[in-house]
């Protein structure tokens, strides 16, 4: 059972989980650092908690700080939002070992997938193609060299922890493969405090795709369609949609139900997504598994109409999945871009401030997820997501079309967004006709993609 | 960064300081080091050991698993509104478990190592005047007053005004300034949050120290 829920995240993920909490009639408890003070997620809960300074590795970040806040306000659960402590195994178990829910998956799962490597050896064994990669994790340069000539070059080097990007390089040569890995290394010490890395076969002009799926703990599951993340910029994604323009139905109905029945029959539990990479023949092979909500989950919801994060709470509570696949259905196109306080036309370069003016388009099939509010601060220890616009249309061109005026009615004055790159990839003729790769922007450079928009409308 | 006002004050008889020496050398050359092995063959933050009157937390320097906290200093400037401000009344954090739900600990005396100690719990600020300054919470917890945190006690920068118990764990809130207790804030038992103001003191004056 859940009552209360202590919501030990910031920002528009915070905002999203307090939205669900209510909806399902349970009391919420934001947990805040103090640079969030004065945040709408604080602002509109009925109860909040400061849990410690600005600094995420003691507020956000602290086991301890997050666990005493949701015992001292009588929280029974906590929503551990995405990024921060919402794969932590360790802090998952510290939850359960304090009587309460974690709102994820079991302590054991999240160890079962923690590893990469691990996961994408235990989801082969059960019947998902997997992209070829190193045996276990590269020991030293010599192993890795060893390992990158029998899967063959271009090879992707990535860390087995973490996300976003970091540590990860892809390399053509046996000689660029040992400088990269010392980067690598480095890159993800800091960030992850983790250096393990493997290898990856790296294909050439891939889509990113990915399967969302829920299972409860009684091992029935369901699939909720796919998502295209292929719009990325350095590894991180910029712009997804769904349904895939690349798949065809059959394929999107082989993918999904292949992933579905894997996880099932790995023993995974909760809301999950399965990554893939498809290569140009549309081979799909499975990359990883992030055991949380992702930042992209609205895609879903505005295709499916399914509250995934209220989804994600009643399996946690243990309840039965009330979905059964013939009850979902996929309904028009969906595409979500993220809005980032980052400057395109400087490297993308990270940006904070007082959002002087905030207006949020509207209209049909128009959502906006977003903590901002007029005359708010923009706190600069964080990430540089501001906000999410989803977009829904019966097909795919009409939601390009909606997407062109709510991005054009979105006012954020007194920061640097990303705004320019996303009307900038309408306007790309890649995009359009859903042809779109992971090295759609990295391929050319953003500052030349913008200029090329520029010329094409001007 | 240990506090110099304790060791100024320390009332134990020199063998108990060899004891504590003696347990000093076994936490850091045994205990230490296994605890480190632990910590980093784990995802966790933080890890916290007891060991007769002395207890051992180490806290991961960077942890993290995504690209937040690109930044990590703290806005130390940054003012600080109450708590009432933001439209919550600290009524609202009464613990609903209680103090009694929370593990005891090994005693009011017991030696703590500073250097593990929170980084704010010597901190105060002045609350608008220069005659005043107010201890506030180095953590989420339950606020324990110690018996001399009364109002009228002198009370010397540093000085221990009680603890805030974190899942039973106690962080001291240390005296900021030089001075009189004017009023403690928060009643003992009941829940605080970081940053939270726990006792007011009125600052020394000149003559008062001299």
């Amino acid at each position: 059972m859940i009552s209360k829920v202590l919501i030990a995240n910031r920002g528009e993920i915070a905002l999203r989980i307090l939205r669900a909490c209510r909806s399902l009639g349970l009391d919420a408890v934001v947990a805040y650092s103090e640079a969030d003070r004065d945040s709408l997620p604080v602002q509109l809960a009925d109860e909040a908690i400061c849990i410690g300074p600005a600094d995420a590795k003691r507020s956000y970040l602290s086991t301890p700080a997050v666990i005493s806040a949701a015992v001292v306000t009588g929280c029974d659960a906590i929503h551990p939002g995405y990024g921060f402590l919402s794969e932590d195994e360790g802090f998952a178990e510290v939850v359960r070992a304090h009587d309460l829910t974690f709102i994820g998956p079991s302590p054991e799962v999240l160890d079962r997938f923690a590893s990469k490597e691990a996961t994408r050896r235990l989801l082969g064994e059960h019947g998902l193609p997997t992209i070829p990669g190193s045996r276990g994790m590269l020991r030293d340069d010599q192993h890795a060299l060893d390992e990158a000539d029998r899967i063959g070059y271009p090879v992707l080097i990535k860390p087995s922890a973490g996300g976003g990007g970091k540590g990860m390089r892809m390399v053509r040569t046996s000689r660029e493969l040992e400088s990269a890995i010392k980067i690598c290394r480095s890159e993800a010490r800091a960030a992850f405090g983790d250096d393990s890395l493997y290898l990856e076969k790296w294909l050439e002009d891939n889509r990113h795709i990915e399967v969302q799926v829920a299972v409860d703990s009684f091992g029935n599951g369901v699939h909720l369609f796919e998502r295209d993340c292929s719009v990325q910029r350095r590894h991180q994604k910029i712009l997804e949609e769904s349904p895939a323009p690349s798949l065809s139905p059959a394929a999107r109905t082989q993918l999904c139900e292949t992933a579905v029945r894997a996880v099932v029959a790995a023993g995974y539990e909760n809301v999950g997504t399965l990554e893939f990479l498809v290569d140009a023949n549309g081979d799909a092979y499975f990359i990883e598994i992030n055991c949380r909500i992702q930042v992209e989950h609205p895609v879903t919801e505005m295709l499916t109409g399914v509250d995934l994060v209220a989804t994600q709470i009643r399996l946690a509570a243990g309840q039965p999945l009330d979905l059964r696949q013939a009850d979902i259905v996929a309904r028009g196109h969906v595409i979500e871009f993220r809005i980032n306080a980052e400057d395109p036309e400087h490297d993308f370069r990270p940006g904070a401030g007082i959002v002087s003016a905030y207006h949020a388009p509207g209209g049909p099939g128009v959502r906006m997820d977003s903590h901002l509010y007029d005359g708010y601060e923009v706190p600069p220890y964080y990430d540089s997501l501001l906000g999410k616009l989803i977009v829904w249309g019966p097909d795919r061109q009409t939601a390009i079309a909606r997407s062109r005026v709510a991005l054009d009615e979105l006012v954020v004055d007194g920061l640097t967004t990303n705004v320019a790159i996303h009307r900038a990839l309408l306007q790309n003729e890649a995009f359009l006709e859903g042809q779109m790769t992971t090295n759609l922007l990295d391929r050319v450079g953003s500052a030349a993609f913008l200029a090329a928009a520029t010329r094409a409308s001007g | 960064m240990p506090d110099q006002s304790r060791r100024r004050s320390d009332p134990r008889a020199p063998g108990e300081r060899t004891v504590d020496i003696a347990a000093i050398d076994h936490i850091a050359d045994e205990l230490l080091p296994a605890l480190i092995a632990k910590l980093g063959a784990t995802n966790l933050g933080e890890i916290e050991i007891r060991e007769g009157d002395w207890r051992l937390r180490l806290r991961r320097p960077a942890s993290g698993t995504t690209n937040y906290g690109r930044r990590s200093s703290d806005r130390a400037s940054r003012s600080q509104p109450g708590h009432e401000g933001h439209g919550h009344a600290p009524a609202a954090l009464e613990s609903h478990r209680g103090a009694s739900a929370t593990a005891p600990t090994n005693g009011a005396d017991a030696p703590s190592m500073a250097a593990v100690g929170p980084g704010r719990s010597a901190e105060g600020r002045t609350d608008g005047s220069d005659d005043r300054s107010v201890a506030t919470s180095p953590a989420v917890g339950v606020f324990q007053p110690a018996a001399t945190a009364v109002a009228g006690a002198r009370v010397q920068s540093g000085d221990r005004l009680g603890v805030v118990e974190v899942l039973g764990v106690p962080h001291e809130v240390l005296a900021p300034a030089d001075g009189v207790v004017a009023a403690t804030l928060v009643e003992g038992g009941h829940a605080v949050e970081y940053g939270q103001e726990l006792v007011r003191i009125d600052l020394a004056t000149s003559e008062a120290t001299a």
